[in-house]
């Protein structure tokens, strides 16, 4: 059982704090609050829930900081976020800026992207076709008939080279149609190759579901855990304002009865 | 063996970049944790604490050693805390820091630690930091500078310019707030 009453006739709260502390000084106080001590049963369990409150205290750390320093001599400044801060950084306010900008960033890279690579999209008869690189246009099929009648007129007049290029050329065009086809016959058909890539994905796709699913319920937690906490402290702000206003409330009504007693009193004289 | 502060300090006084960037490197941690657990938020802890180095490195040529090197850089992040404080006229507000993301921090928890009690670790980490939310500033200077770099009460004392009993009296009435409001969100979370 704690004893309410203490008798101690120093600075009571300055040698608590000495004693939590444990500052080692060897004062004429210091000592004589420690023989207070064990006579003092309110003393000792006060200590002992502030040592309690200094062990919880100890387990708050901060965030970890996402800075990584460097000083340089031509640096103006003398400090300077290093490129992986800058980056973290940059990543931070990208995240931040609005989804119609994400989105017209997105939209300007690549049409930037499709100008650089040459892309072509064409729809015709012949179907949807899209071609990316620096080749020419692929010749249609009248004018690579044509061609080969105008090539002998002035091959007479070019270069023995041309021609090798030009089997060359070919040679590489039917390679290419080649490797259209098998892959237009591969996309066309799923092999036993797609049906495993697809369980694997189909895993992937599950794995990562249940991981949300966790992720979102341990968050759920926590926001309750904080909407909870957040309306005790609201309760406890709102209890002590009750608490002032009613105080005021008291004052006042008391200082109207003073009032009324004095009127009361006067009228009675009369 | 390692140059002491005041050896860096007087070749970062003569040019030596380097000699500086190792004082960086030794105090940037212990400033942002002051900045952090004075103003509650992270990114403006870390702007305190870049703004700490800057300033310390330019008013660098005027120190002149009256006191440790740490307690003249404790002395700059102070006044910037308080600056921030006023500046913003609120109460410091812990906020949880940005992205948390629980299976990220899983992979950083001990091997013996389950997702649930890293979660209720940063509960408890997250009670303390409201607790200490609602001290005055003066109370939550007091104990942060005692409690977390572990300075003498003189040393406070001098740092934030007052008595060495007064230092004591707001540790001890802020401690006194903290152990019933820790007591509140314990019972609260029963």
């Amino acid at each position: 059982m704690t004893d309410s009453y203490c008798g101690y006739d120093g600075n009571r709260e300055d040698a608590l704090i000495a004693c939590l502390y444990d500052d080692g000084a060897e004062t004429p106080e210091r000592a004589a609050f420690d023989a207070h001590l064990a006579t003092c049963g309110r003393c000792r369990d006060e200590l002992a829930s502030l040592r309690g409150v200094r062990a919880q205290l100890a387990r708050w750390s901060p965030p970890e900081p996402a800075f990584a320093r460097q000083l340089s001599n031509a640096s103006p400044s003398p400090i300077r976020l290093s490129k992986s801060s800058d980056r973290a950084q940059s990543a931070t306010s990208w995240r931040r800026a609005p989804a119609w900008a994400q989105v017209a960033a997105a939209l300007l890279f690549l049409g930037v992207s499709a100008a650089i690579a040459n892309f072509d999209v064409r729809y015709d008869a012949n179907g949807l076709r899209v071609r990316t690189g620096w080749m020419q246009p692929e010749a249609t099929p009248a004018a690579s008939a044509a061609a080969p009648a105008a090539r002998p007129a002035s091959a007479a007049a070019a270069a023995p080279w041309q021609a090798d290029l030009a089997a060359l050329e070919r040679q590489i065009r039917s390679e290419l149609r080649d490797v259209r086809t098998t892959a237009a016959a591969a996309a066309q058909r799923p092999t036993a190759s797609d049906a495993d890539l697809l369980r694997r994905v189909r895993a992937l796709v599950d794995d990562s579901e249940r991981r949300q699913q966790g992720e979102l319920a341990l968050r759920l937690a926590e926001a309750l855990r904080d909407i909870s906490a957040q309306r005790q402290a609201d309760l406890v702000k709102i209890d002590r304002t009750l608490g002032v206003v009613q105080n005021n409330l008291g004052v006042e009504v008391m200082k109207d009865r003073q009032r009324l007693n004095l009127l009361y009193r006067a009228s009675q004289r009369q | 063996m390692p140059w002491t502060d005041e050896e860096l300090v007087a070749r970062s006084i003569g040019g030596d970049a380097d000699s500086f960037n190792e004082l960086v490197l030794r105090w940037e941690r212990p400033i942002y944790a002051l900045a952090y657990r004075t103003i509650g938020r992270e990114e403006d802890a870390r702007d305190v604490c870049q703004e700490t180095f800057l300033r310390a490195f330019r008013a660098l040529p005027g120190f002149r050693g009256q006191a440790k090197f740490s307690s003249w850089l404790y002395r700059i992040a102070l006044n910037l805390c308080r600056d921030w404080v006023r500046r913003e006229r609120r109460t410091p507000v812990v906020q949880p820091p940005e992205d948390i993301d629980l299976i990220e921090l899983a992979a950083a928890a001990e091997p013996s630690e389950s997702i649930e009690d890293l979660v209720a670790r940063k509960d408890l980490s997250r009670l303390v930091e409201r607790a200490m939310a609602l001290l005055p500033e003066e109370q939550r200077t007091a104990i942060v500078l005692k409690e977390y770099h572990g300075l003498t009460f003189q040393e406070i004392s001098e740092l934030v310019g007052c008595p060495l009993s007064t230092v004591k009296t707001r540790l001890y009435q802020g401690l006194t707030v903290l152990r019933r409001e820790l007591a509140k969100n314990h019972k609260a979370q029963l």
